[in-house]
């Protein structure tokens, strides 16, 4: 190639590329402004199977124990005890670290009812590590039993169904892991 | 730094003049070493006369963390060894925990596993050649691949939760299946995107100064790619028609058409910076033929197949390769008994390129050196481990 074709073809090339870059001065653009110049929120826009910062319905937790084990990390950590004379579970203590949690989402698979599981939430800064550790169980609590049959409870009825419709939507299907 | 320098220091000029050779530091917090490595540049001037890199600024032990969280704990970390493709990480630990047991994986589980790994590969790719461009001073074509990757995360987050850190795949299949409406979107995606590939080709492969930066750069040719190691599309680069999807079949690619593209020497010599770009840009076009075939042919069924809970596998040790977007990864596991893995070993890709830079960079200029880095897709996460 000789000099003036070099030239040439360096100033086609460029221009050919500056004309698709010009081309997006009319196309629609994709960047939002995040946080305050949007219409809906972010959280409302985010799929159902989007892993956010874990949340526990205490009223449907059967205190199993299964979310502790599966976690890898060992953000979980629960005092689960039989009282001796009603011989019901009492859970005394249900603290997820969310400093320490990687949104794996290995917890919420296993679990039987769907208490513990992920909302879309996302924002979670803080000012102190102390402060992300969400301690879920305020006072002893008595862990929920499965009834046989549906849920006769009209205050725990609604809870159960929107955890197990969780579970049937993100968890897996064959039982794996 | 342990590694002996054995380059004399003084040298007579001409004229009688001594000239000192100079060591550079390049990293490790570069913009153009793509992420946090480090190099150790002897110059001349403003050509050196070796770039010597130093690794291990990311390693986390992820090898060790294996033998301590189980088998089913450890998929979230595989996200983290490459985290660019963080598909076929899963895909290849998954593999290797169903070949220690036993385990036959669903078709449709294993569909699954092919359309999520080629999202993965094009999102990498569209990283790679978009980087590529703005370490040689071309920002614009960054941003429009940066653009089109957030689509393709956007797919991902709705398939299983998560922009980046996908732990998806499972041991014995996939977490979740596809999502209604799945195929649709991911087709009408594809649709819009596949004339883009002919706009970033317009926009920057055949630019004439892109070309001229890339072509004749640090050749390789297809015996020393071989002696090197070099994997995946390093290797294709330099002329060698060989893909691990193709050659080693696993999972469902068998059942798919698609070519392989190597590396020509159209711009330049075979093997150059250029070849190996390119062979990024053909293989997002095969990656969306992959896809849509998978799309379309998707067979109806479980996506997991029942894996026990306290996972044990029989004593033994497995190898496993699956072409991860930076090349031939190999996951080495062996168990005992038990429900943690004895050893973990994974072979990555980028380690070998990262091996052949010293030799590459002889005589190179500066500049070129981010060329180097940048054709031959290094992601120092995968370096280290």
């Amino acid at each position: 190639m000789g000099y003036f074709e070099n030239i040439r073809e360096s100033v086609r090339t460029i221009f050919e590329g500056m004309a698709i870059t010009a081309s997006h001065m009319v196309r629609k653009p994709y960047t939002v402004q995040y946080p305050d110049r949007i219409d809906v929120r972010v959280q409302d826009t985010l799929p159902f199977r989007y892993r956010g910062l874990l949340d526990v319905d205490l009223e449907i937790c059967t205190g199993c124990l299964a979310c502790e084990r599966a976690c890898p990390i060992d953000c979980i950590v629960i005092d689960a005890e039989k009282d001796k004379e009603t011989r019901e579970m009492v859970l005394k203590r249900f603290d997820i670290d969310l400093a320490k949690c990687m949104f794996c989402g290995l917890c919420s698979e296993p679990c039987p009812t769907g208490s513990i599981h992920h909302t879309p939430e996302f924002e979670g800064a803080d000012y102190s590590l102390e402060s992300m550790i969400r301690r879920f169980v305020k006072a002893p609590v008595v862990a929920y039993k499965p009834s046989k049959g549906p849920e006769t409870n009209p205050e725990i009825a609604p809870i159960l169904k929107r955890g197990l419709r969780y579970l049937d939507e993100f968890a897996s299907p064959g039982g794996a892991s | 730094m342990s590694h002996a320098i054995d380059i004399d220091l003084h040298r007579e000029g001409p004229g009688g003049l001594e000239t000192e050779e100079m060591t550079l530091n390049m990293g490790p917090q570069h913009p153009s070493t793509h992420g946090v490595l480090r190099f150790v540049v002897k110059a001349d001037g403003e050509v050196m006369r070796r770039a010597i890199p130093d690794i291990g600024y990311l390693h986390r032990s992820i090898e060790k963390i294996a033998e301590k969280v189980g088998y089913h704990g450890f998929m979230p970390y595989t996200d983290r060894v490459d985290y660019v493709s963080a598909m076929q990480c899963n895909q290849g630990w998954a593999m290797a925990c169903e070949k220690l047991a036993g385990i036959e994986v669903p078709r449709r589980g294993e569909y699954c596993r092919v359309i999520a790994s080629e999202f993965g590969r094009i999102a990498s790719h569209l990283i790679s050649v978009g980087a590529t461009g703005m370490d040689m001073g071309a920002i614009t074509p960054f941003t429009h691949a940066i653009r089109e990757r957030e689509y393709i995360n956007d797919i991902l987050e709705e398939l299983c939760g998560a922009r980046l850190t996908f732990n998806y795949m499972r041991i014995g299949g996939c977490a979740w299946d596809l999502p209604p409406g799945f195929a649709k979107r991911a087709i009408a995606y594809l649709d819009r995107f596949e004339p883009l590939i002919d706009e970033y080709d317009e926009l920057i492969s055949f630019n004439k100064i892109y070309v001229e930066r890339l072509a004749n750069v640090a050749p390789i040719t297809a015996e020393r790619a071989i002696s090197w190691n070099l994997v995946g599309p390093n290797l294709r680069g330099s002329g060698v028609r060989y893909d691990v999807r193709r050659d080693v079949p696993y999972s469902a690619y068998p059942e798919f058409e698609f070519d392989v593209p190597v590396g020509t020497g159209e711009r330049g010599t075979l093997g150059d910076c250029y070849d190996r770009y390119m062979v990024r840009m053909r293989e997002i076009r095969q990656s969306c033929r992959i896809l849509r075939q998978a799309l379309e042919g998707i067979p109806a069924g479980p996506v997991v197949a029942k894996v026990p809970r306290t996972f044990k596998p029989a004593p033994g040790a497995v190898h496993v390769r699956v072409e991860a977007s930076r090349g031939d990864m190999g996951w080495f596991a062996v168990s005992d008994g038990t429900a943690f893995p004895v050893r973990v070993h994974i072979r990555t890709g980028s380690y070998a390129a990262m091996a052949a830079i010293e030799e590459l960079s002889k005589g190179l200029m500066i500049a070129d050196l981010v060329a180097v880095i940048a054709s031959l897709d290094i992601v120092a996460p995968e370096v280290d481990r």
